[in-house]
């Protein structure tokens, strides 16, 4: 039957294990300058496999805070409701012909009722219109007002 | 989040190891090479962002399933199950103690590594290292990730996908093997 070592051989075994080890380390100075080289190769290649890693993922990091820029200040257009944006940006447009509209509309209509009035001045007048083509009437009406009228 | 340098700074204190405990594994070298640069690879590709205290626990289990993948691509899984089984062999856990007790050195390691010249250091190593070789997968995993990667035990059971039960037991039975190995052989550490 097997029994369990006990502290005392453990503590035994512990400390040959470690002369062994050490003797095991003495020996790494005594590896063959071939041997040391490829080691050193190998892991300068691993160094420049992190050194590549790295330096994509700073790339990839970069990127996509410039992305998260563009979205938070100006808008990426190609996310949807594009057609929505076209159509708030239309409106001003929408409301400067509008605008022309309503004015011109308006200044005809200003227009067309100074010209009404001059001929329903003219028409209601006890003057038929005709008068203002008579020669005499013309003449009679610029010496009265050339002479005050006296009261 | 690791930055390149502290990822370099990770991968340059870990690849050595990394590669001897691949070697362990494959015994092959080349593979070993092969496995070790296709995980450092897949952890700067894949977890190049995660913070650096996260990175060896990541490592470790990107390496074993690597070192898991070669064995399939080389069909050679029935293999890595038979060292699996081995898991299962009964251990006299009592005479293994005393194996323990004699061979504990309370001696001062650095003085005695001092005495000792290069060429024997090198063969010491050898042999350990050849031990640890020889140790089933599981063992040879739990010990060098507990103790040569100085995980604790809660990171190496995450690691390894078991429990932590397990990899005491898994850590013990591998010094008790070691032990005993490096003894009959006469070595002190």
């Amino acid at each position: 039957m097997k029994s369990a070592p006990t502290l005392r051989q453990e503590q035994t075994a512990d400390r040959i294990a470690r002369q062994i080890t050490a003797r095991l380390s003495e020996g790494e100075a005594l590896l063959p300058y071939e041997i040391t080289e490829r080691l050193r190769a190998s892991r300068e290649q691993a160094v420049s496999i992190r050194r590549r890693e790295a330096s994509v993922l700073r790339v990839q990091t970069s990127t996509a805070a410039s992305a998260q820029g563009n979205t938070l200040t100006l808008g990426n257009p190609d996310e949807g409701n594009g057609w929505w944006r076209t159509l708030v940006s239309a409106i001003p447009v929408f409301a400067l012909i509008a605008g022309l509209v309503i004015y011109n509309s308006d200044t005809e209509q200003s227009m067309l009722s100074e010209v009404t009035e001059v001929d329903t001045a003219l028409l209601t007048d006890d003057l038929p219109p005709a008068a203002y083509s008579d020669p005499g009437f013309i003449q009679y009406l610029k010496t009265s007002a050339a002479t005050p009228t006296e009261h | 989040m690791a930055t390149e340098q502290e990822l370099s700074a990770f991968l340059k204190d870990v690849e050595k190891r990394a590669f001897k405990r691949s070697v362990f594994h494959v015994r092959d070298e080349e593979a070993a090479l092969d496995i070790v640069q296709d995980s450092m690879l897949k952890l700067a590709q894949h977890y190049g962002d995660k913070p650096v205290n996260e990175l060896p626990m990541l490592f470790q289990r990107i390496l074993s399933n690597s070192t898991l993948d070669w064995f399939r691509r080389q069909k050679t899984q029935k293999a890595v199950f038979t060292h699996f089984s081995d898991l299962e062999s009964s251990v006299d856990g009592d005479s293994d103690f005393d194996w323990l007790e004699t061979y504990a050195t309370n001696g001062d390691a650095s003085a005695a590594s001092n005495a000792e010249s290069l060429t024997e250091r090198k063969q010491t190593l050898q042999s350990i290292e050849k031990e640890i070789q020889e140790l089933p997968a599981r063992q040879r995993e739990a010990f060098l990730m507990r103790y040569w990667e100085e995980m604790d035990v809660a990171e190496t059971a995450a690691a390894m996908g078991c429990s932590e039960g397990s990899v005491k037991t898994h850590c013990f039975r591998a010094i008790q093997t070691l032990s005993k190995a490096l003894k009959a052989k006469g070595i002190e550490l």
